[in-house]
Protein backbone atom coordinates (compact mmCIF):
# COMPACT_ATOMS: atom_id res chain seq x y z
CA UNK A 1 0.00 0.00 0.00
CA UNK A 2 2.46 2.52 1.17
CA UNK A 3 5.76 1.79 0.63
CA UNK A 4 8.59 4.54 1.82
CA UNK A 5 12.38 3.41 0.65
CA UNK A 6 15.39 4.81 2.09
CA UNK A 7 14.05 8.26 2.35
CA UNK A 8 16.22 11.18 3.76
CA UNK A 9 15.55 14.39 4.26
CA UNK A 10 18.09 17.39 4.87
CA UNK A 11 17.26 21.18 6.12
CA UNK A 12 19.98 23.63 5.52
CA UNK A 13 21.58 21.09 3.39
CA UNK A 14 25.13 22.40 1.93
CA UNK A 15 25.68 24.80 5.53
CA UNK A 16 26.92 24.45 8.82
CA UNK A 17 23.51 24.18 9.75
CA UNK A 18 23.00 20.95 7.72
CA UNK A 19 19.90 19.03 9.86
CA UNK A 20 19.22 15.31 8.72
CA UNK A 21 15.20 15.50 9.65
CA UNK A 22 14.94 12.08 8.19
CA UNK A 23 17.73 9.84 7.48
CA UNK A 24 17.37 6.40 5.48
CA UNK A 25 13.91 5.99 6.67
CA UNK A 26 12.22 3.11 5.23
CA UNK A 27 8.52 1.97 5.75
CA UNK A 28 5.67 -0.59 4.32
CA UNK A 29 2.30 -0.08 5.47
CA UNK A 30 0.16 -2.84 4.94
CA UNK A 31 -3.23 -2.32 3.29
CA UNK A 32 -6.22 -1.87 5.77
CA UNK A 33 -3.55 -1.01 8.63
CA UNK A 34 -3.59 1.37 11.01
CA UNK A 35 -0.21 2.76 12.40
CA UNK A 36 0.68 5.28 14.97
CA UNK A 37 3.51 7.45 14.59
CA UNK A 38 5.19 8.70 17.69
CA UNK A 39 8.06 10.94 18.51
CA UNK A 40 9.07 13.85 20.19
CA UNK A 41 8.98 17.61 18.82
CA UNK A 42 11.94 17.38 16.00
CA UNK A 43 11.96 14.11 15.64
CA UNK A 44 11.00 14.04 11.89
CA UNK A 45 7.48 12.20 12.23
CA UNK A 46 6.05 15.48 10.40
CA UNK A 47 8.57 15.98 7.83
CA UNK A 48 7.76 11.86 6.98
CA UNK A 49 4.51 13.00 6.71
CA UNK A 50 5.06 15.91 4.20
CA UNK A 51 6.99 13.16 1.88
CA UNK A 52 4.03 10.77 2.03
CA UNK A 53 1.26 13.91 1.34
CA UNK A 54 3.91 15.85 -1.13
CA UNK A 55 4.27 19.23 0.59
CA UNK A 56 8.17 18.49 0.72
CA UNK A 57 9.96 16.14 -1.69
CA UNK A 58 12.92 13.47 0.36
CA UNK A 59 16.55 14.46 -0.69
CA UNK A 60 16.97 10.92 -1.23
CA UNK A 61 15.00 7.23 -1.46
CA UNK A 62 11.25 6.67 -2.95
CA UNK A 63 7.53 6.90 -1.68
CA UNK A 64 5.37 4.19 -3.47
CA UNK A 65 1.65 4.52 -3.17
CA UNK A 66 -0.55 1.19 -4.53
CA UNK A 67 2.91 0.42 -6.37
CA UNK A 68 3.05 3.85 -8.18
CA UNK A 69 5.96 5.75 -7.68
CA UNK A 70 4.87 9.34 -6.66
CA UNK A 71 7.93 10.40 -5.21
CA UNK A 72 8.04 13.46 -7.58
CA UNK A 73 4.20 13.79 -7.67
CA UNK A 74 3.02 17.37 -7.12
CA UNK A 75 0.93 17.74 -3.65
CA UNK A 76 -2.34 18.14 -5.58
CA UNK A 77 -1.99 14.97 -7.90
CA UNK A 78 -1.16 12.93 -4.80
CA UNK A 79 -4.45 14.59 -3.32
CA UNK A 80 -6.10 11.83 -5.41
CA UNK A 81 -5.22 9.01 -3.14
CA UNK A 82 -4.73 10.67 -0.12
CA UNK A 83 -7.49 12.05 2.51
CA UNK A 84 -5.75 14.61 4.79
CA UNK A 85 -6.72 15.99 8.56
CA UNK A 86 -4.38 19.23 9.80
CA UNK A 87 -3.72 19.51 13.67
CA UNK A 88 -4.77 22.72 13.22
CA UNK A 89 -8.71 22.52 13.12
CA UNK A 90 -9.21 25.73 11.05
CA UNK A 91 -6.98 24.51 8.03
CA UNK A 92 -9.26 22.01 6.73
CA UNK A 93 -11.99 23.74 6.08
CA UNK A 94 -12.99 26.91 3.83
CA UNK A 95 -14.33 29.29 6.60
CA UNK A 96 -16.63 31.27 4.02
CA UNK A 97 -17.88 28.39 2.62
CA UNK A 98 -20.85 26.38 4.07
CA UNK A 99 -20.76 23.08 5.36
CA UNK A 100 -22.59 21.57 1.85
CA UNK A 101 -20.17 23.68 0.04
CA UNK A 102 -16.51 22.42 1.78
CA UNK A 103 -18.32 18.84 1.46
CA UNK A 104 -18.88 19.40 -2.28
CA UNK A 105 -15.01 20.33 -2.69
CA UNK A 106 -14.11 17.49 -0.64
CA UNK A 107 -16.71 15.05 -2.71
CA UNK A 108 -14.04 16.20 -6.03
CA UNK A 109 -11.41 15.71 -4.47
CA UNK A 110 -8.75 14.19 -7.32
CA UNK A 111 -11.00 15.18 -9.89
CA UNK A 112 -10.64 17.84 -12.74
CA UNK A 113 -13.21 21.19 -11.81
CA UNK A 114 -15.28 21.50 -14.53
CA UNK A 115 -17.70 24.39 -15.38
CA UNK A 116 -21.00 21.61 -14.22
CA UNK A 117 -21.95 23.05 -10.87
CA UNK A 118 -20.22 22.81 -8.04
CA UNK A 119 -23.24 21.93 -5.72
CA UNK A 120 -25.40 19.50 -7.21
CA UNK A 121 -28.89 18.65 -5.15
CA UNK A 122 -28.29 14.80 -4.93
CA UNK A 123 -25.15 15.43 -3.42
CA UNK A 124 -27.13 17.87 -0.65
CA UNK A 125 -29.15 14.75 0.02
CA UNK A 126 -26.12 12.63 0.37
CA UNK A 127 -24.28 14.71 2.21
CA UNK A 128 -27.10 14.97 5.10
CA UNK A 129 -27.64 11.43 5.18
CA UNK A 130 -23.71 10.69 5.81
CA UNK A 131 -24.02 13.44 8.40
CA UNK A 132 -26.73 11.68 9.67
CA UNK A 133 -25.26 8.72 10.38
CA UNK A 134 -22.59 10.45 12.65
CA UNK A 135 -24.61 11.84 14.86
CA UNK A 136 -22.60 15.08 14.65
CA UNK A 137 -26.15 17.51 14.70
CA UNK A 138 -24.15 18.83 11.36
CA UNK A 139 -27.08 17.31 8.91
CA UNK A 140 -29.32 20.49 9.57
CA UNK A 141 -26.76 23.10 9.31
CA UNK A 142 -25.42 22.23 5.64
CA UNK A 143 -26.18 25.69 4.66
CA UNK A 144 -24.15 27.76 7.39
CA UNK A 145 -20.72 28.85 7.11
CA UNK A 146 -17.78 26.23 8.13
CA UNK A 147 -16.71 29.56 10.07
CA UNK A 148 -19.24 29.19 12.46
CA UNK A 149 -18.88 25.83 13.98
CA UNK A 150 -16.41 24.90 16.71
CA UNK A 151 -13.28 23.71 16.75
CA UNK A 152 -13.82 20.22 17.08
CA UNK A 153 -17.27 20.39 14.84
CA UNK A 154 -14.68 21.78 12.04
CA UNK A 155 -12.35 18.94 12.67
CA UNK A 156 -15.13 16.58 12.68
CA UNK A 157 -16.46 17.83 9.21
CA UNK A 158 -12.85 17.79 8.02
CA UNK A 159 -12.91 13.82 9.31
CA UNK A 160 -16.12 13.31 6.95
CA UNK A 161 -14.30 15.28 3.93
CA UNK A 162 -11.34 13.18 3.93
CA UNK A 163 -12.98 9.88 3.57
CA UNK A 164 -15.99 11.10 1.35
CA UNK A 165 -14.07 9.87 -1.79
CA UNK A 166 -12.44 6.52 0.19
CA UNK A 167 -8.81 7.31 -0.01
CA UNK A 168 -6.44 4.78 -0.69
CA UNK A 169 -4.37 6.47 2.65
CA UNK A 170 -5.80 8.63 4.93
CA UNK A 171 -3.18 10.93 6.46
CA UNK A 172 -3.99 12.13 10.12
CA UNK A 173 -1.21 15.09 11.25
CA UNK A 174 -1.51 15.32 14.93
CA UNK A 175 -5.26 15.52 14.29
CA UNK A 176 -6.33 16.33 17.91
CA UNK A 177 -3.36 17.62 19.56
CA UNK A 178 -5.26 21.32 19.14
CA UNK A 179 -8.38 20.19 20.89
CA UNK A 180 -9.54 19.93 24.58
CA UNK A 181 -8.95 15.94 25.91
CA UNK A 182 -12.50 15.72 25.95
CA UNK A 183 -13.41 16.54 22.19
CA UNK A 184 -10.51 14.86 21.21
CA UNK A 185 -11.78 11.57 22.40
CA UNK A 186 -14.69 11.73 20.53
CA UNK A 187 -12.51 12.82 17.34
CA UNK A 188 -10.45 10.08 18.14
CA UNK A 189 -13.62 7.67 18.20
CA UNK A 190 -15.12 9.38 14.74
CA UNK A 191 -11.72 8.39 13.31
CA UNK A 192 -12.42 4.51 14.35
CA UNK A 193 -16.01 4.61 12.87
CA UNK A 194 -14.95 5.84 9.46
CA UNK A 195 -11.71 3.69 9.01
CA UNK A 196 -13.44 1.13 10.21
CA UNK A 197 -16.31 1.64 7.76
CA UNK A 198 -14.49 2.00 4.93
CA UNK A 199 -11.48 -0.14 5.92
CA UNK A 200 -9.31 2.83 5.32
CA UNK A 201 -5.14 2.07 5.49
CA UNK A 202 -4.36 4.83 7.74
CA UNK A 203 -1.07 6.57 9.05
CA UNK A 204 -1.50 8.80 12.28
CA UNK A 205 1.14 11.02 13.63
CA UNK A 206 1.16 12.03 17.68
CA UNK A 207 2.84 12.75 20.31
CA UNK A 208 0.54 11.24 22.78
CA UNK A 209 1.88 8.29 23.83
CA UNK A 210 -1.81 7.25 25.41
CA UNK A 211 -3.24 7.47 22.18
CA UNK A 212 -0.92 5.59 20.20
CA UNK A 213 -0.97 2.67 22.43
CA UNK A 214 -4.83 2.64 22.39
CA UNK A 215 -5.62 3.33 18.77
CA UNK A 216 -4.27 1.49 15.71
CA UNK A 217 -2.59 -2.09 14.90
CA UNK A 218 1.12 -0.73 14.79
CA UNK A 219 2.94 1.45 16.55
CA UNK A 220 6.43 3.12 14.91
CA UNK A 221 8.75 5.03 17.09
CA UNK A 222 10.74 7.90 15.46
CA UNK A 223 14.02 10.16 16.75
CA UNK A 224 16.20 11.30 15.54
CA UNK A 225 14.82 10.99 11.86
CA UNK A 226 14.85 7.45 12.84
CA UNK A 227 12.82 4.49 13.05
CA UNK A 228 13.79 3.66 16.87
CA UNK A 229 10.79 0.89 17.49
CA UNK A 230 8.07 -0.46 15.50
CA UNK A 231 4.96 -2.54 17.45
CA UNK A 232 2.65 -4.80 16.32
CA UNK A 233 -0.67 -5.06 18.08
CA UNK A 234 -0.14 -7.79 20.20
CA UNK A 235 3.22 -6.60 21.64
CA UNK A 236 1.80 -2.75 21.53
CA UNK A 237 -0.89 -4.10 23.74
CA UNK A 238 1.58 -5.59 26.76
CA UNK A 239 3.04 -2.14 26.58
CA UNK A 240 2.14 0.92 29.23
CA UNK A 241 3.06 4.79 28.79
CA UNK A 242 5.60 3.80 31.20
CA UNK A 243 7.35 1.35 29.50
CA UNK A 244 7.04 3.21 26.24
CA UNK A 245 9.11 6.29 27.93
CA UNK A 246 11.70 4.14 29.35
CA UNK A 247 12.54 2.43 26.24
CA UNK A 248 12.48 6.12 24.77
CA UNK A 249 15.05 7.18 27.68
CA UNK A 250 17.28 4.11 26.79
CA UNK A 251 17.07 5.07 22.82
CA UNK A 252 18.56 8.35 23.40
CA UNK A 253 20.45 7.79 26.03
CA UNK A 254 23.68 10.65 26.47
CA UNK A 255 21.88 12.53 23.84
CA UNK A 256 20.40 15.28 26.24
CA UNK A 257 17.01 16.90 26.55
CA UNK A 258 15.35 14.22 27.91
CA UNK A 259 13.29 15.93 30.67
CA UNK A 260 12.16 17.81 28.11
CA UNK A 261 10.57 14.94 26.08
CA UNK A 262 9.33 13.49 29.53
CA UNK A 263 7.10 17.12 29.51
CA UNK A 264 6.45 17.06 26.26
CA UNK A 265 5.44 13.32 25.71
CA UNK A 266 3.67 12.39 29.08
CA UNK B 1 -25.88 68.79 -7.30
CA UNK B 2 -27.02 69.26 -11.16
CA UNK B 3 -29.02 66.68 -13.01
CA UNK B 4 -26.25 66.56 -15.34
CA UNK B 5 -23.59 65.54 -12.55
CA UNK B 6 -25.62 62.92 -11.43
CA UNK B 7 -26.18 61.14 -14.53
CA UNK B 8 -22.50 61.56 -14.90
CA UNK B 9 -22.05 59.51 -11.87
CA UNK B 10 -24.47 57.28 -13.01
CA UNK B 11 -22.60 56.91 -15.90
CA UNK B 12 -19.59 56.12 -15.37
CA UNK B 13 -20.36 54.19 -12.30
CA UNK B 14 -22.09 51.84 -14.86
CA UNK B 15 -18.89 52.42 -17.10
CA UNK B 16 -16.50 51.38 -14.29
CA UNK B 17 -18.84 48.64 -13.27
CA UNK B 18 -17.36 45.57 -15.21
CA UNK B 19 -13.88 46.88 -13.59
CA UNK B 20 -14.85 46.60 -10.22
CA UNK B 21 -16.22 43.16 -10.95
CA UNK B 22 -12.47 42.52 -12.13
CA UNK B 23 -11.58 43.90 -8.77
CA UNK B 24 -13.36 42.09 -6.96
CA UNK B 25 -12.57 38.42 -8.42
CA UNK B 26 -8.49 39.41 -7.11
CA UNK B 27 -9.42 41.53 -4.18
CA UNK B 28 -12.15 39.58 -2.41
CA UNK B 29 -12.28 36.30 -4.42
CA UNK B 30 -8.30 35.11 -4.47
CA UNK B 31 -7.29 37.75 -1.77
CA UNK B 32 -5.27 38.95 -4.02
CA UNK B 33 -3.90 42.82 -4.56
CA UNK B 34 -3.58 43.65 -7.95
CA UNK B 35 -2.33 46.63 -8.91
CA UNK B 36 -2.11 45.10 -12.67
CA UNK B 37 -5.56 46.82 -13.43
CA UNK B 38 -3.90 50.28 -13.61
CA UNK B 39 -2.45 49.04 -16.73
CA UNK B 40 -4.80 46.88 -17.74
CA UNK B 41 -7.60 48.91 -17.97
CA UNK B 42 -5.82 51.13 -20.42
CA UNK B 43 -4.51 48.38 -21.96
CA UNK B 44 -8.47 47.46 -23.13
CA UNK B 45 -9.11 50.63 -24.17
CA UNK B 46 -5.87 50.97 -26.82
CA UNK B 47 -6.02 47.51 -28.17
CA UNK B 48 -9.61 48.31 -28.89
CA UNK B 49 -9.07 51.57 -29.81
CA UNK B 50 -6.10 50.69 -32.41
CA UNK B 51 -7.74 47.95 -34.18
CA UNK B 52 -11.22 49.73 -34.60
CA UNK B 53 -9.12 52.66 -36.22
CA UNK B 54 -7.75 50.07 -38.54
CA UNK B 55 -11.14 49.29 -39.68
CA UNK B 56 -11.85 46.48 -37.07
CA UNK B 57 -15.59 46.36 -35.91
CA UNK B 58 -16.16 47.71 -32.92
CA UNK B 59 -18.19 44.67 -31.21
CA UNK B 60 -15.09 42.64 -32.32
CA UNK B 61 -12.69 44.87 -31.20
CA UNK B 62 -13.75 44.14 -27.49
CA UNK B 63 -12.65 40.38 -27.61
CA UNK B 64 -9.23 41.35 -28.37
CA UNK B 65 -9.06 43.79 -25.71
CA UNK B 66 -10.49 41.03 -23.45
CA UNK B 67 -7.75 38.31 -24.55
CA UNK B 68 -5.48 41.10 -24.25
CA UNK B 69 -6.58 41.71 -20.49
CA UNK B 70 -6.29 37.83 -19.61
CA UNK B 71 -3.08 37.92 -20.94
CA UNK B 72 -1.65 40.65 -18.94
CA UNK B 73 -3.33 39.06 -15.61
CA UNK B 74 -1.75 35.66 -16.05
CA UNK B 75 1.72 36.96 -16.37
CA UNK B 76 1.04 38.83 -13.03
CA UNK B 77 -0.47 35.67 -11.76
CA UNK B 78 2.58 33.44 -13.30
CA UNK B 79 4.97 35.80 -11.20
CA UNK B 80 3.14 35.10 -8.47
CA UNK B 81 2.37 31.44 -8.23
CA UNK B 82 5.20 30.04 -10.36
CA UNK B 83 7.72 32.49 -9.35
CA UNK B 84 6.92 33.06 -5.89
CA UNK B 85 7.16 36.95 -6.46
CA UNK B 86 5.01 38.55 -3.70
CA UNK B 87 1.51 39.04 -4.95
CA UNK B 88 1.45 43.26 -4.69
CA UNK B 89 4.82 43.47 -6.11
CA UNK B 90 4.48 41.02 -9.24
CA UNK B 91 1.36 42.85 -10.23
CA UNK B 92 3.15 45.94 -10.12
CA UNK B 93 5.74 44.50 -11.82
CA UNK B 94 3.32 43.96 -14.77
CA UNK B 95 1.27 47.30 -14.11
CA UNK B 96 4.66 49.39 -14.70
CA UNK B 97 6.07 47.05 -17.99
CA UNK B 98 2.08 47.56 -19.28
CA UNK B 99 2.87 51.32 -19.32
CA UNK B 100 5.33 50.58 -22.16
CA UNK B 101 3.34 47.81 -23.58
CA UNK B 102 0.32 50.69 -23.92
CA UNK B 103 2.85 52.81 -25.68
CA UNK B 104 4.19 50.58 -27.85
CA UNK B 105 0.13 49.57 -28.89
CA UNK B 106 -1.06 52.96 -29.39
CA UNK B 107 2.68 53.81 -31.11
CA UNK B 108 2.07 57.10 -28.74
CA UNK B 109 0.37 57.83 -25.34
CA UNK B 110 -3.24 58.21 -27.08
CA UNK B 111 -5.44 57.19 -30.10
CA UNK B 112 -8.36 59.30 -30.91
CA UNK B 113 -11.54 57.61 -32.41
CA UNK B 114 -13.34 60.82 -33.22
CA UNK B 115 -15.66 59.61 -36.15
CA UNK B 116 -14.63 55.73 -36.19
CA UNK B 117 -17.80 54.29 -35.29
CA UNK B 118 -17.96 52.69 -31.61
CA UNK B 119 -20.59 50.06 -29.96
CA UNK B 120 -22.80 52.60 -28.68
CA UNK B 121 -23.37 54.26 -32.61
CA UNK B 122 -26.07 51.30 -33.20
CA UNK B 123 -28.84 53.15 -30.22
CA UNK B 124 -27.53 56.81 -31.04
CA UNK B 125 -28.69 56.53 -34.68
CA UNK B 126 -31.93 54.83 -33.47
CA UNK B 127 -32.27 58.45 -31.73
CA UNK B 128 -31.41 58.05 -28.32
CA UNK B 129 -29.41 60.53 -26.81
CA UNK B 130 -25.67 59.84 -26.65
CA UNK B 131 -25.77 59.58 -22.22
CA UNK B 132 -28.42 56.99 -22.54
CA UNK B 133 -27.14 54.80 -25.16
CA UNK B 134 -23.85 54.84 -23.72
CA UNK B 135 -26.01 53.63 -20.09
CA UNK B 136 -28.03 51.27 -21.41
CA UNK B 137 -24.55 49.78 -23.43
CA UNK B 138 -23.14 49.98 -20.28
CA UNK B 139 -26.01 48.35 -18.39
CA UNK B 140 -26.25 45.34 -20.99
CA UNK B 141 -22.65 44.52 -20.62
CA UNK B 142 -22.73 44.58 -16.76
CA UNK B 143 -25.88 42.54 -16.36
CA UNK B 144 -24.47 40.02 -18.86
CA UNK B 145 -21.00 39.70 -16.85
CA UNK B 146 -22.49 39.93 -13.59
CA UNK B 147 -24.67 36.95 -14.15
CA UNK B 148 -21.87 34.84 -16.04
CA UNK B 149 -19.93 35.78 -12.56
CA UNK B 150 -23.12 34.38 -10.52
CA UNK B 151 -22.90 31.77 -12.49
CA UNK B 152 -19.32 30.75 -12.83
CA UNK B 153 -19.06 31.44 -9.14
CA UNK B 154 -21.18 28.16 -8.33
CA UNK B 155 -19.46 26.25 -10.62
CA UNK B 156 -16.51 23.13 -9.44
CA UNK B 157 -14.00 25.43 -11.07
CA UNK B 158 -15.74 28.95 -9.15
CA UNK B 159 -15.72 27.09 -5.96
CA UNK B 160 -12.10 26.04 -6.40
CA UNK B 161 -11.41 29.38 -6.74
CA UNK B 162 -13.22 30.50 -3.85
CA UNK B 163 -11.55 28.02 -2.16
CA UNK B 164 -8.18 29.00 -2.97
CA UNK B 165 -8.91 32.99 -1.73
CA UNK B 166 -9.85 31.24 1.68
CA UNK B 167 -7.80 28.37 2.70
CA UNK B 168 -5.18 26.79 -0.40
CA UNK B 169 -3.32 24.53 1.94
CA UNK B 170 -6.89 22.80 2.05
CA UNK B 171 -7.71 23.05 -1.44
CA UNK B 172 -4.54 22.01 -3.06
CA UNK B 173 -5.08 18.95 -0.30
CA UNK B 174 -8.53 18.11 -1.86
CA UNK B 175 -6.42 18.03 -5.38
CA UNK B 176 -7.24 21.50 -7.02
CA UNK B 177 -3.88 23.22 -8.30
CA UNK B 178 -3.96 26.47 -6.70
CA UNK B 179 -1.19 27.97 -9.22
CA UNK B 180 -3.61 27.14 -11.83
CA UNK B 181 -6.33 28.93 -9.94
CA UNK B 182 -4.32 32.10 -9.10
CA UNK B 183 -2.91 32.07 -13.04
CA UNK B 184 -6.33 32.11 -14.35
CA UNK B 185 -8.61 34.01 -11.67
CA UNK B 186 -6.03 37.00 -11.84
CA UNK B 187 -6.44 36.21 -15.86
CA UNK B 188 -10.36 36.59 -16.05
CA UNK B 189 -9.97 39.91 -13.49
CA UNK B 190 -7.84 41.31 -15.79
CA UNK B 191 -9.98 40.72 -18.51
CA UNK B 192 -12.90 42.39 -16.98
CA UNK B 193 -11.14 45.40 -16.74
CA UNK B 194 -9.33 45.41 -20.25
CA UNK B 195 -13.26 45.00 -21.38
CA UNK B 196 -14.22 47.92 -18.95
CA UNK B 197 -11.36 50.09 -20.59
CA UNK B 198 -12.26 49.39 -24.25
CA UNK B 199 -15.53 50.49 -23.10
CA UNK B 200 -15.02 53.42 -21.44
CA UNK B 201 -12.55 54.64 -24.34
CA UNK B 202 -15.26 54.06 -27.10
CA UNK B 203 -17.53 56.29 -24.64
CA UNK B 204 -15.10 59.17 -24.45
CA UNK B 205 -13.66 58.47 -27.62
CA UNK B 206 -10.18 57.96 -26.85
CA UNK B 207 -8.03 55.97 -25.17
CA UNK B 208 -4.74 57.51 -22.78
CA UNK B 209 -1.95 55.66 -21.38
CA UNK B 210 -2.89 57.45 -18.66
CA UNK B 211 -6.29 56.69 -17.72
CA UNK B 212 -5.41 53.72 -15.67
CA UNK B 213 -4.28 55.21 -12.57
CA UNK B 214 -5.60 55.28 -9.68
CA UNK B 215 -8.18 52.26 -11.22
CA UNK B 216 -7.53 50.22 -8.38
CA UNK B 217 -8.10 52.75 -5.19
CA UNK B 218 -11.33 53.31 -7.30
CA UNK B 219 -12.04 49.77 -7.45
CA UNK B 220 -10.92 48.61 -3.58
CA UNK B 221 -13.49 52.18 -2.87
CA UNK B 222 -16.46 50.77 -4.72
CA UNK B 223 -15.97 47.14 -3.50
CA UNK B 224 -15.90 48.43 0.06
CA UNK B 225 -18.88 50.73 -0.04
CA UNK B 226 -20.85 48.26 -1.62
CA UNK B 227 -20.04 45.57 0.93
CA UNK B 228 -20.69 48.15 3.92
CA UNK B 229 -24.00 49.26 2.87
CA UNK B 230 -24.95 45.89 1.49
CA UNK B 231 -23.24 42.83 3.29
CA UNK B 232 -23.82 39.59 2.32
CA UNK B 233 -22.20 36.21 2.91
CA UNK B 234 -23.47 35.17 -0.96
CA UNK B 235 -21.04 35.28 -3.19
CA UNK B 236 -24.37 36.37 -5.99
CA UNK B 237 -25.43 38.80 -3.63
CA UNK B 238 -21.92 40.68 -3.08
CA UNK B 239 -21.72 40.93 -6.97
CA UNK B 240 -24.80 42.79 -7.21
CA UNK B 241 -23.56 44.70 -4.12
CA UNK B 242 -20.23 46.06 -5.84
CA UNK B 243 -22.05 46.86 -8.97
CA UNK B 244 -24.21 49.13 -6.64
CA UNK B 245 -21.08 50.32 -5.01
CA UNK B 246 -19.18 51.08 -8.07
CA UNK B 247 -22.49 53.68 -8.61
CA UNK B 248 -22.17 55.10 -5.13
CA UNK B 249 -18.69 55.46 -5.21
CA UNK B 250 -19.23 57.97 -8.60
CA UNK B 251 -21.67 59.55 -7.11
CA UNK B 252 -19.75 60.83 -3.41
CA UNK B 253 -17.01 61.95 -6.16
CA UNK B 254 -19.74 63.58 -7.95
CA UNK B 255 -20.80 65.52 -4.54
CA UNK B 256 -17.64 66.12 -3.16
CA UNK B 257 -16.45 68.23 -6.36
CA UNK B 258 -19.65 70.20 -6.33
CA UNK B 259 -18.58 71.10 -2.54
CA UNK B 260 -18.20 75.37 -2.57
CA UNK B 261 -16.59 76.60 0.66
CA UNK B 262 -15.77 80.77 0.69
CA UNK B 263 -14.25 80.52 -3.12
CA UNK B 264 -13.11 76.94 -2.18
CA UNK B 265 -13.74 74.18 -4.30
CA UNK B 266 -12.49 70.96 -5.29
CA UNK B 267 -11.06 70.22 -8.63
CA UNK B 268 -11.16 67.02 -10.81
CA UNK B 269 -7.39 66.84 -10.13
CA UNK B 270 -8.03 66.21 -6.46
CA UNK B 271 -9.75 63.27 -7.36
CA UNK B 272 -7.63 60.76 -6.47
CA UNK B 273 -7.05 62.17 -3.20
CA UNK B 274 -10.56 61.84 -2.26
CA UNK B 275 -10.71 58.76 -3.59
CA UNK B 276 -7.59 57.44 -1.07
CA UNK B 277 -9.56 59.27 1.95
CA UNK B 278 -13.14 57.25 0.73
CA UNK B 279 -10.86 53.96 0.81
CA UNK B 280 -9.62 54.90 4.27
CA UNK B 281 -12.84 55.65 5.57
CA UNK B 282 -14.74 52.19 3.88
CA UNK B 283 -12.13 50.21 5.20
CA UNK B 284 -12.38 51.18 8.79
CA UNK B 285 -16.38 51.90 9.26
CA UNK B 286 -16.74 48.63 9.93
CA UNK B 287 -14.39 48.07 12.50
CA UNK B 288 -15.99 51.43 14.36
CA UNK B 289 -19.04 49.42 13.98
CA UNK B 290 -17.86 47.09 16.20
CA UNK B 291 -15.88 49.92 18.42
CA UNK B 292 -12.35 50.31 18.97
CA UNK B 293 -9.66 48.58 20.92
CA UNK B 294 -11.52 45.06 19.79
CA UNK B 295 -9.31 42.87 17.85
CA UNK B 296 -10.59 41.15 14.56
Amino acid sequence: MLKIRRISKYFGKGTVNEVAAIRNLSLEVRPGEFVCVIGSNGAGKTTLLNCVSGTIIPDEGEVLLDGRDVTRWPEHERAALIGRVFQDPLSGTCASMSIEENLALANRRGKRRTLARGLKSAERALFAQILGKLDLGLEVRLGDPAGLLSGGQRQALTLVMATLQRPTLLLLDEHTAALDPKTAGLIMDLTLELVERDKLTTFMITHNMQQALNYGDRLVMIHNGEIILDLGRTEKERLTVGDLLDHFNESKNGLGGVLNDRLVLG
Amino acid sequence: MSLYAFQGAVSLGLGYGLMVLGVYITFRVLDFPDLTVDGSLPLGGAVSSVLISRGLDPFLSLLPAFLAGFLAGTVTGFLSARLKILNLLASIITMTALYSVNIRVMGGPNVSLINEPTVFLPLRGLGLSPMLSSNLVFLGFILVIASLLIWLMKTEYGQALIATGDNPKMITSLGVNTSFTVVTGVGLSNALVALSGALIAQNQGSADVGSGIGTIVAGLASIVIGETLFPSRRVSAAIVAVVLGSFLYRLVIALALNVRFKGFSLTASDLQLITAALVVAALILPRLKRGFGEKK
